[in-house]
């Protein structure tokens, strides 16, 4: 993943929000992307979608509604099978995946439709969704954009109180993967999930103001346990 | 003779397509059966040949055409195959001279009504990715300048479907590479619950992680996944 780009991304972001909140990653998606519109839909790991964060227009709305309604779509593949899914032409698509889906879409004016899933690791946490109003599959800038939105857009929402710093989310941060190690321990220590033993990582570094770096680093040399 | 408006016109128009998103199927097709309105020739189809080697009939101006084309493939001769062979255009060949030269093809292209054929490669430096074919219900095949035109909008068509190619596999790369970046963050996860749960440092845990990985023949990521998400508790 560019770098770069995923700087240049997180500064608009925060132009758009400061506090980082995740309200705002649909329409940083539409925008950077450049695409008609973006939805985020949130999933758990039942199969049902649990809602949409957050969507740009009433097509974005409405494609989020249906899939929660219908159970289809690209981002219930996209989290389902764990990768990157194209419609490039909802009216004569390659294999008819979403026939309940397709009609009404057309009706309101989207014509291709793409999802990635948001995930960190093995935290899973549902997926993006881009549209098109227009037939055509997304240039190769559009889709390492898209990436990296998702790759964003994963973290902001994990991290809940908008403190993009302490989660790691700059880049490269990833790299850092004692959080990740932190993570998995103290998942078992108290018996929580991953994005809640992350979550509460993250709240602990907040709390002692220090960086989740540090923190993580006493988890794993056991020099600090949560309990 | 070719039509120089229309030849011109429907070069500007694949080389507008190519500025910006395109749907290759339906360029090709485009391309088919203009060659029809701009040269003379009865029908034209397109050959292409995968990475892999193997040939498919991509686009075809008529029915009677694409069933040829097939048979091409199946038989295995044919100007397009002679084409695609030898990398050269394969001009003005009269199918009726009974030279022997494609005993099978000839038969099947005079009974569907053609009488000459001839094929163009498409071709970048070195490599034949596929061929235009271009039959005649008349014998005597393409004029000169014909084959011209007709290698001039194949050189267009390579440029089109090799640009294709590479955006897919651009977004196949970085795809790649964000799945191998995750992949990793999903290990460390899982190496971080195995060393809680059994008292050990990374190392011991990644070890134990790839040798029940190994023992039950499955994946690495596999197990991760499994681990991280609860569904393997033995480990």
């Amino acid at each position: 993943m560019a770098e770069e780009r995923l700087l240049e991304i997180l500064t608009r972001l925060v132009e758009l929000d400061p506090d980082g909140g995740s309200e705002h990653l649909c329409q940083l998606s539409a925008e950077v992307a450049g695409v008609s519109g973006a939805g985020i839909m949130l999933m758990s790991d039942d199969p049902f979608p649990q809602g949409a964060l957050c969507s740009t227009d009433s097509v974005s709305a409405l494609i989020e509604e249906l899939q929660f309604t219908l159970g289809q779509g690209p981002c219930i593949d996209a989290f389902r099978d764990d990768q990157v899914v194209s419609e490039p032409d909802l009216a004569s698509p390659a294999s008819i995946r979403w026939p309940a889906l397709c009609p009404p879409l057309l009706a309101v004016g989207a014509r291709a439709l793409f999802g990635f899933p948001l995930r960190v690791g093995g935290i899973r946490m549902g997926a993006l969704n881009l549209y098109q109003d227009r037939a055509g599959d997304l240039s190769p800038d559009q889709h390492a954009d898209a990436l990296s939105l998702a790759y964003l857009s994963a973290r902001v929402v994990l991290s809940q109180a908008g403190d993009l710093d302490a989660v790691g989310t700059g880049p490269g941060a990833d790299f850092h993967l004692v959080v990740h190690q932190a993570a998995g321990m103290i998942s078992v220590q108290l018996g929580v999930s991953l994005a809640e033993a992350l979550v509460r990582l993250r709240a602990r570094a907040f709390a002692e103001d220090k960086n989740v770096d540090e923190v993580a680093d006493r988890v794993v040399d056991r020099r600090l346990r949560f309990t | 003779m070719t039509n120089q408006v229309l030849l011109v016109q429907t070069m500007v128009e694949l080389a507008d397509s190519l500025v910006d998103d395109f749907d290759v199927d339906e360029l090709l097709n485009l391309l088919a059966g203009r060659c029809v309105d701009i040269l003379d020739v009865t029908a034209a189809g397109l050959m292409l040949a995968s990475p892999g080697g193997e040939l498919r009939v991509v686009a075809s101006s008529t029915e009677a055409m694409r069933v040829l084309e097939l048979f091409e493939i199946q038989s295995e001769e044919g100007p397009c195959m002679d084409c695609l062979r030898s990398g050269r255009a394969v001009v003005s060949t009269d199918l009726d001279v009974g030279d022997g030269r494609w005993p099978l093809f000839s038969v099947r292209a005079l009974a569907a009504g053609f009488r000459s054929a001839d094929a163009v490669p498409l071709r970048l430096r070195g490599t034949v990715i596929g061929a235009l074919n271009l039959f005649r219900a008349e014998a005597g095949g393409l004029h000169a300048n014909d084959v011209t035109s007709a290698q001039a909008l194949a050189d267009i068509a390579t440029i089109a479907i090799l640009q294709h190619r590479v955006a897919r596999e651009a977004k196949l790369l970085n795809e790649q590479l964000d799945h191998a970046l995750n992949s990793r963050i999903l290990i460390e996860q899982a190496k971080g619950v195995l060393a809680e749960r059994g008292r050990l440092d990374m190392t011991q845990a990644f070890s134990k992680l790839r040798s029940y990985a190994r023992g039950h023949n499955l994946t690495l990521l596999g197990v991760a996944a499994d681990v991280v998400s609860g569904t393997i508790t033995d480990l």
